[in-house]
C-alpha cells in the first residue's frame, strides 16, 4: 500500500516535471539575463501598482522654491524646470506606462485573436479579406497610424491605449491564423480525433500547450514595442497631455533643457532603458524556453 | 515581360494602399474634435474678435473653410484630396498659407531619406562583420559580447540613445561633435549612429543565425572535403550564401529607420520631414500632416519594391510573385 502511494506520488511528480511549462521554466532559468530581466520587470509591475502611494509628492505639486535643484534628500532625483519632483514623476509614469502598454497590447491581441481565428477557421473569401487587411497594415509603420489616431481620439490614457493598440493587431492576427491552420491540419490532432478524443480534450491537451508558447512570446515582444511607441508619440509632441508624467515627456523635456540640468535625463532615461532591456531579455528568454530549436 | 507584369501588379497594390491611407487619415482628421482654427495660437488671437464682432468672425471662418475646401461634402473632399495628392498638387499648409507644401517637402524629404538610408548602410557595414565574427566564434565570449551588444542596440530606442548622445556630447565632451543642426558630415554622425544602433543589432543577429545555418549545409561539407581552406570556405561559400537572405531585412529596416528619423530629428533639431510631421500634427495642420505621411509611406513602399527586385536578381532561387 505504502509503495503504491509513493509510486503514484512519483508518477505525479514526474508528470509535472515533464509538463511543457515546467521544462520551459527549466530552460528559462538557465538564461541569466532573462532571470535578471524578469526581476526588474516584476519590480516595475510592483512600482506600477504601489507607485502613486509611495511617491513623496503628487505629480501636480510644483515646488517653486526648489526649481532646477539637483538630487538631494528632499528631492531624490532632483526637480525639473517647473519644480516637479522627478522621483515622483518617474513613479507615476511607471503606472501610466504600464497601463497604456498592457492595455494597448491587450487591444491588439484581442483584435488579432478574433480576426485571426475568424480567418483561419472560415477560410475562403474571409481569409483573403483579412489577409489583405494584414498586408495593408504591414505596408506602413503602425506608428503613423497611431499618430493619426491620436489626432482623432485625444491625448488621455484611454485614447492612448486605443491609438497604440488598434494599429498593432496585424501581427497577432497573422500568427494566430497560421497557428490555427497548422493545428487544424496537424497529424497530432488528427490522430487524437481518430482515437476518439472529445473536442475539449483535444483543445486542452493538444492544441493549447502547442499554441501557448508562441502567443506568450509574441505578447512579451509586444509590450516593449508598445512602451517605445508610447514614448515615441511624446517625442513628436503627441503623447500624454502634460502635466501627466510619462517617460516620453520627461525625455523630450530633458532633451530640450539638457545643458544646465543633466539629472533630468539620467534617471528617466536610465529607468526607461533598463525597463525596455529587461522586457526584451524576458521576451528573448521566453522564446528560447518555449522554442529551443527555432529562433536565433 | 515577367518583370513588367510584376511591377504593374506591385505598383497597383502600392497605389491602392496609399489611396486607402489618405482616405482613412483624411476621414479621421475630419472627424477629430480639434481643428486648426480652434487649437492653434490663431484661436487665442481670434477670440477677442469672436467676442466683439461675431459676424466678422463668422465671415473669417467661412473664408478659411472656402480656402481649404472644408465646406464641401465629405466624400467630395476625400476624392478631391486624393486627386490632388496623386497629381502631386499638395496645395499649401495651414500654418504657412503662402508656402506651398511642395517647397517644404523639397527641402525636408531628402534630409530624412538620407538620414534613414545612411543608417541602414552603416548598420550593414558594421553589423555584417559583427555577425560573421559571432558565428565563427560561436559560444565563446566574443559571441556572447556581440549578441549582448545587439540586444542592447535593439532594446534601446533611437530617441533614448539620441538624448543620451546630446548629454554626452553637449555637456561632457563639448566641441567633439555638434549636437544640433544638419548639413555637414560631423553634424550627421550622432543622428545616424543613434538611428543605426538598433539596425546593427538586427543585422548582426540575423547574419549570425543565417551564417550558422549555412555552415551546416551539405555543400559546405562538400567544399571542405574537397580541401577548401578555412577562410575561403567561410567567406566565399558561407557568407556569400547567407548575404542574399540578409537583403530581405533591409526593407523592414528602412521602414524602422524612417520612423526613427521622425523621432531623432526632433531631438537633434534637424529640419527634416520628422520635424515637419511633429509640428503639423501638434498644430492640426491637416494638409501638411497627411501629405507628410503619404510621402514617407510611398518612400517606404517603393524601397520595399526595390529590395524585392534586388533579392530576386541576386538569388536566382527566389521567385517574384
Amino acid at each position: 500500500m505504502a509503495i503504491a502511494v509513493s509510486q503514484s506520488q512519483q508518477s505525479v511528480r514526474r508528470a509535472r516535471k515533464n509538463s511543457p511549462m515546467y521544462r520551459a521554466w527549466q530552460r528559462y532559468r538557465r538564461n541569466g539575463f532573462a532571470v535578471a530581466g524578469l526581476g526588474w520587470v516584476i519590480l516595475f509591475f510592483i512600482i506600477g501598482i504601489i507607485g502613486p502611494w509611495i511617491a513623496p509628492y503628487s505629480y501636480t505639486y510644483a515646488d517653486f522654491l526648489h526649481m532646477h535643484s539637483g538630487p538631494s534628500w528632499q528631492h531624490l532625483f532632483g526637480t525639473d524646470t517647473v519644480g516637479y519632483d522627478v522621483f515622483s514623476q518617474i513613479l507615476y509614469s511607471v503606472r501610466y506606462a504600464l497601463e497604456i502598454a498592457l492595455g494597448a497590447t491587450c487591444v491588439s491581441f484581442l483584435i488579432g485573436i478574433v480576426l485571426g481565428l475568424w480567418a483561419g477557421l472560415s477560410g475562403g473569401i474571409i481569409d483573403m479579406i483579412v489577409m489583405r487587411a494584414v498586408d495593408f497594415m504591414f505596408a506602413l509603420p503602425s506608428f503613423f497610424f497611431a499618430l493619426i489616431l491620436v489626432v482623432l481620439l485625444g491625448k488621455g490614457i484611454f485614447p492612448m491605449i486605443l491609438a497604440i493598440g488598434v494599429p498593432g493587431w496585424a501581427g497577432y492576427a497573422r500568427l494566430i491564423r497560421s497557428l490555427v491552420l497548422s493545428m487544424r491540419n496537424g497529424e497530432m490532432v488528427e490522430a487524437a480525433r481518430a482515437l476518439g478524443a472529445p473536442q475539449w480534450h483535444i483543445a486542452r491537451r493538444y492544441m493549447f500547450p502547442n499554441v501557448v508558447g508562441s502567443m506568450v512570446v509574441s505578447l512579451a515582444f509586444g509590450i516593449p514595442y508598445d512602451l517605445t511607441a508610447q514614448a515615441g508619440l511624446s517625442i513628436v509632441g503627441m503623447g500624454l497631455n502634460p502635466p501627466m508624467p510619462s517617460f516620453g515627456n520627461m525625455l523630450a523635456q530633458a532633451g530640450a533643457n539638457i545643458l544646465g540640468f543633466p539629472w533630468l535625463l539620467y534617471f528617466p532615461a536610465g529607468v526607461f532603458a533598463i525597463t525596455l532591456l529587461s522586457f526584451l531579455f524576458v521576451a528573448d528568454g521566453l522564446q528560447e524556453a518555449f522554442n529551443p530549436k527555432g529562433g536565433m | 515581360m515577367f518583370y513588367a507584369k510584376f511591377f504593374a501588379k506591385r505598383f497597383v497594390a502600392i497605389v491602392i494602399t496609399l489611396a486607402a491611407v489618405i482616405a482613412i487619415s483624411y476621414i479621421m482628421m475630419y472627424c477629430s474634435p480639434g481643428g486648426f482654427m480652434n487649437t492653434t495660437q490663431l484661436a487665442s488671437s481670434l477670440a477677442p474678435l469672436a467676442a466683439q464682432d461675431p459676424a466678422a468672425y463668422q465671415k473669417l471662418m467661412e473664408q478659411f473653410q472656402l480656402r481649404y475646401g472644408l465646406n464641401l461634402p465629405l466624400w467630395h473632399q476625400v476624392l478631391l484630396y486624393e486627386w490632388h495628392t496623386f497629381t502631386l498638387n499638395f496645395g499649401n499648409s495651414m500654418q504657412n498659407p503662402t508656402l506651398s507644401i511642395m517647397s517644404q517637402l523639397k527641402t525636408a524629404l531628402p534630409i530624412s531619406v538620407i538620414l534613414a538610408f545612411s543608417s541602414v548602410v552603416l548598420s550593414v557595414v558594421v553589423g555584417i562583420p559583427m555577425g560573421i565574427i559571432a558565428a565563427i566564434k560561436r559560444n565563446t565570449w566574443v559571441d556572447y559580447l556581440v549578441t549582448t551588444l545587439s540586444m542592447f542596440g535593439q532594446a534601446i530606442p533611437s530617441f533614448v540613445l539620441a538624448v543620451i548622445f546630446v548629454l554626452l556630447f553637449g555637456v561632457e565632451w563639448q566641441n567633439v561633435l555638434p549636437v544640433t543642426g544638419w548639413g555637414t558630415v560631423p553634424e550627421a554622425v550622432l543622428p545616424v549612429v543613434s538611428l543605426a544602433a538598433g539596425n546593427i543589432g538586427v543585422v548582426a543577429r540575423y547574419m549570425r543565425g543565417s551564417l550558422i545555418e549555412t555552415m551546416r549545409q551539405d555543400f559546405i561539407r562538400t567544399a571542405k572535403a574537397k580541401g577548401v581552406k578555412y577562410w575561403p570556405l567561410v567567406l566565399k561559400h558561407g557568407v556569400k550564401n547567407s548575404l542574399t537572405a540578409l537583403i530581405t531585412v533591409i526593407g523592414p529596416q528602412f521602414a524602422f529607420s524612417v520612423v526613427g528619423a521622425v523621432w531623432v530629428e526632433n531631438i537633434f533639431a534637424i529640419p527634416g520631414l520628422g520635424k515637419v510631421i511633429s509640428t503639423a500634427f501638434t498644430n492640426f495642420d491637416f494638409p501638411l500632416a497627411i501629405t507628410a505621411v503619404f510621402i514617407l509611406g510611398a518612400t517606404i513602399m517603393l524601397t520595399n519594391l526595390a529590395v524585392d527586385v534586388i533579392y530576386a536578381v541576386m538569388d536566382p532561387r527566389v521567385k517574384l510573385q
